[in-house]
């Protein structure tokens, strides 16, 4: 993985005076496959590959990228480049890194379907054999696509890490109507591995299934009751809370503002630590190192080793992610979370799979614990503030609960509440995990990075509903 | 470099293929990211580009070549080849342009945009938003882009533009921030101070934001904050996201609104005017929604084919897309309201529904509760819940403040000024 030039960018971006400095070649093989309303419409792949240099120069920070081999050329390039930096000195912040050990290793992703020998025709049927079942939906959408990435990362503190991950993801999107109601739903699906994982996902069986289900949805649903009830939610609204406000304001550059004219700031601040923001029996965690996992990796792109952490323990706000530079400046050590979506872009603090613990009910006991309120199964509509603090849900698949019972399909009821009173409100949680794909976006340049977050099935007592 | 650009393309037409267009695009760039008044990274980009997009018997395929040699171009050629025996048709595929055309757009391209002093720039945007504000964020991009365009139906071309951005986020104390932005092709035009100013301006207007009463009310929203939206009403008139389902403006020749909104390449100083799209049609100005009929939607020359129309030269080879978006309508007093709300900028839009347009987005920075035409508490806490389509048809007047308007949230650059829109619903927390 072009390990010579690696070696030549780090020997003369050292002469040039960077005290210290990380490189990265990159080598992405891709493939993506568009099946819209039926018709194969976007067929493609690629190859990309090039360096990304960053560097410390009187402790100002520089990163520079290019996708040309040429010595000369890169030599050129980087001149400019510590140039700029060294100008900025006069308006620029120091930055230090917290210290880690340096780590040499290689470790890959073993695919039992590998990628490079699954045909073309192949992928295509899969989307193919998927739309057979949807014939009747007049507005419908599938895409696969797969990538390998190839990584080599040195530093000049002597860490050299190869690694090679293989990714498949899916997504579909279609619309259901009838009348004046309509309905849409939008899925993707993720995973660090070969073809082999198509099988476990099933979206044969799975999206027929659910096109029934939120037909009924859309021409049942009854207006959803408004007021305070018991809210049940799904893994999957379990998992798109923890993403939004457990894993991004317990980032810690955007709590010391790093973000703050794109992807925002928090509403934590670092005095927060080992104080109450959820009820006792909340546990979050955040672990890059889950197999197939579709945020999975074992170093970060500092080189720094990947571990699991808990974001909350017990309902208290046990520790927050970070890379070198926050974690200097937070007087403590990485705990693993940089990572680049390509060579061409800065590594920044970025979460990976980031999943709410089980608890020790079953999803029939936590109904049937329930007098009155709505279970709310998954979401067609999202957001929330960029300190992560107000947000808002709209049910998809619903229902209302009834003395212990589901009884009726419910049409789009909303939950708009705060990070606080979310978290403190649950008072069961489910005894089965189930996690989400996701890109997640943050920084200028945008990156999107792939993640998971997931989590049971989780009741929150008197939310109210509008 | 030319050389692997002929070869591609007489070698791909010489095996079997029907259409190939080639593009060539280098990227030479900086960037300069400000954080709490001081920069915390500088970045330097050289990238280059050679995409391929090449049909046989109705098969797309699209790639790259990144090493610009002949045996790589080999290489590619075979897997091309072999790719292609391995897909489906795409029915809806019809050709690419053919034609040899007149550019009448000239170059967007200012040679001394790389010779800035980026630091000096960025110091004078910083020092002037912390006349009024105590913390600043942002970031600042400068780059060219030189693009070389050869086709299978006879159009060999090339461009040059260069771009010059500036992002900056003001801040005093907790929940008091407002943000701005521009962007020129020319240094000329590039308003840094001015942009720093309004930013400060705002975040010393939102002292002491309090809660509103969630209801209908009329809101203004500022260029910042209307941007995304038009950003959101333009992705609607892609034909591509029509046919898929991401559109709330499904029929053409209906009224969607008092207000005319167009596409516009040819903007001396838009961000991305260009000479012409992805397959070598000259770039022109289209107005998409004349006084609030839908006059078209954004096609290449394959949609164009299948809906017996024009192509309104917005190639996107597989989605037509807007380069810069130009809103206008009825001049009026926006502030003219007995009791509303002023937003000056919005984030996470997101939608329930695009076939119907439900959606919801959240105030960010400054937001203020506007009584008798004026100005009397800052707000927070906030959210717009609504549906596009009426939100368009109560668009009332706008000020003739008009701004170019790219953003995190407005990936189209959007020339907007201010604007008044009636009967809005709010939305806050329950909890």
């Amino acid at each position: 993985m072009h390990e010579d030039i690696a070696e030549f960018c780090l020997k003369k971006t050292q002469e040039l005076g960077c005290k210290y400095v990380e490189v990265r070649t990159e080598k992405r093989t891709s493939s993506g496959f568009v099946l819209k309303s039926g018709n194969p419409e976007i067929t493609g792949f690629d190859i990309t590959k090039g360096i990304g240099i960053r560097y410390l120069v009187n402790n100002n920070l520089g990163f520079l990228s290019t996708n040309n081999f040429d010595k000369d050329k890169i030599l050129s390039l980087m001149k400019k480049s510590i140039a700029t930096t060294k100008n900025s000195n006069k308006i620029s912040k120091k930055i230090f890194f917290s210290e880690e050990k340096p780590q040499k290793t290689n470790y890959k992703v073993i695919q039992k379907q590998k990628i490079e020998n699954f045909t073309e025709d192949k992928k295509l049927n899969i989307l193919k054999e998927i739309d057979k079942h949807l014939i009747k939906i007049p507005q419908r959408y599938l895409t696969i696509g797969d990538e390998v990435a190839e990584k080599y990362y040195i530093n000049s503190e002597g860490s050299k890490i190869s690694s090679v991950i293989p990714r498949i993801s899916m997504l579909y999107f279609f619309t259901l109507s009838q009348d004046k109601k309509s309905i849409q739903r939008y899925l993707q699906y993720g995973a660090c591995s070969g073809y082999e994982i198509i099988n476990k996902w099933d979206l044969i069986k799975k999206i027929p299934e659910e096109v029934e289900l939120l037909r009924n949805n859309m021409n049942d649903g009854i207006k959803s009751p408004k007021g305070k009830m018991d809210l049940v939610v799904g893994s999957e609204i379990s998992g798109i809370a923890v993403h939004e406000s457990v894993g991004h304001p317990y980032e810690a550059d955007r709590i010391l503002g790093r973000e703050g004219a794109q992807a925002g700031e928090s509403f934590v601040t670092p005095e927060m630590i080992n104080t109450r923001i959820g009820s006792e029996i909340v546990n979050v965690i955040e672990d890059p190192t889950i197999e197939n996992s579709y945020g999975f990796y074992l170093y970060d792109d500092e080189g720094v080793k990947a571990n699991k952490k808990y974001l909350i323990k017990n309902g208290m706000i046990n520790e927050f992610l970070h890379n070198r530079e926050t974690a200097f400046e937070l007087k403590t050590k990485s705990n693993g979370c940089s990572r680049a979506n390509n060579y061409d872009v800065e590594p920044m603090l970025r979460m990976s799979n980031t999943i709410v613990q089980s608890g020790d009910s079953s999803e029939e006991e936590i109904i049937k614990e329930t007098k009155k309120g709505i279970y709310m199964k998954s979401y067609m509509q999202w957001n929330i503030d960029d300190k992560r603090y107000h947000q808002r849900y709209t049910g998809c698949e619903a229902y209302l609960i009834e003395k212990g019972e589901i009884t009726k399909p419910v049409f789009a009821p909303v939950m708009e509440v705060t990070t606080p009173t979310l978290w403190s409100s649950i008072d069961l949680i489910g005894d089965k995990i189930k996690t989400y794909a996701g890109n997640c976006g943050k920084g200028e340049p945008m990156q999107g990075i792939p993640v998971y977050f997931g989590g049971p099935v989780m009741r929150l007592k008197n939310i109210i509903i509008q | 470099m030319e050389e692997i650009i002929y070869y591609l393309k007489s070698e791909l037409l010489k095996k079997g293929m029907d259409d190939v267009i080639i593009a060539f695009h280098e990227t030479e760039g900086r960037q300069l990211k400000f954080v709490n008044n001081k920069v915390v990274k500088t970045g330097a980009e050289l990238i280059s580009n050679l995409s391929i997009f090449c049909s046989k018997d109705k098969r797309i395929i699209v790639t790259s070549l990144k090493d610009m040699q002949k045996e790589r171009a080999d290489e590619l050629i075979k897997k091309i080849f072999s790719f292609s025996k391995n897909i489906s048709p795409s029915n809806d595929y019809f050709g690419i342009a053919n034609g040899s055309f007149k550019y009448s757009v000239k170059s967007n391209y200012d040679k001394k945009i790389l010779d800035v002093d980026d630091s000096d720039l960025v110091k004078k945007g910083i020092n002037k938003a912390l006349e009024n504000s105590k913390r600043v964020t942002g970031n600042f991009e400068v780059w060219n882009l030189k693009t070389h365009l050869v086709t299978s139906g006879g159009i060999d071309s090339k461009d040059e533009s260069s771009n010059i951005y500036f992002s900056l986020r003001a801040f005093n104390e907790k929940d008091e921030s407002g943000h701005m932005t521009c962007c020129s092709n020319t240094l000329k035009n590039f308003e840094i101070e001015k942009t720093a100013e309004r930013a400060a301006e705002v975040a010393t207007m939102a002292k002491n934001p309090k809660e509103v009463k969630a209801g209908k009310y009329p809101i203004i929203l500022s260029q910042m904050a209307f941007a995304p939206l038009l950003n959101n009403t333009s992705d609607a008139t892609s034909i591509y996201n029509v046919e898929s389902g991401y559109s709330f403006l499904p029929k053409l020749n209906e009224f969607y609104g008092n207000f005319t909104l167009e596409d516009d390449a040819t903007l001396p100083n838009g961000f991305n005017s260009c000479k012409f799209d992805d397959e070598g049609v000259p770039t022109k100005k289209t107005t998409i929604i004349d006084k609030g009929i839908l006059k078209t939607y954004l096609h290449n020359t394959s949609t164009s084919k299948k809906y017996n129309t024009e192509t309104t030269a917005n190639a996107g080879l597989i989605s037509p897309r807007s380069f810069n978006i130009v809103f206008d309508c009825k001049k009026g007093d926006i502030f003219d309201v007995k009791e509303g709300i002023y937003i000056t900028n919005v984030w996470y839009t997101r939608y329930q529904n695009y076939a119907s347009g439900d959606f919801s987005t959240i105030p960010k920075d400054g937001a203020f509760l506007i009584k008798n035409g004026e100005i009397v508490q800052s707000l927070k806490g906030l959210r717009i819940s609504d549906n596009m389509p009426n939100l368009l048809k109560n668009i009332q007047c706008c000020n003739k403040k008009v701004w170019q308007i790219k953003s995190w949230e407005a990936e189209i650059p959007t020339f907007t000024s201010e604007v008044l829109i009636n009967n809005v619903n709010i939305t806050k927390p329950t909890h």
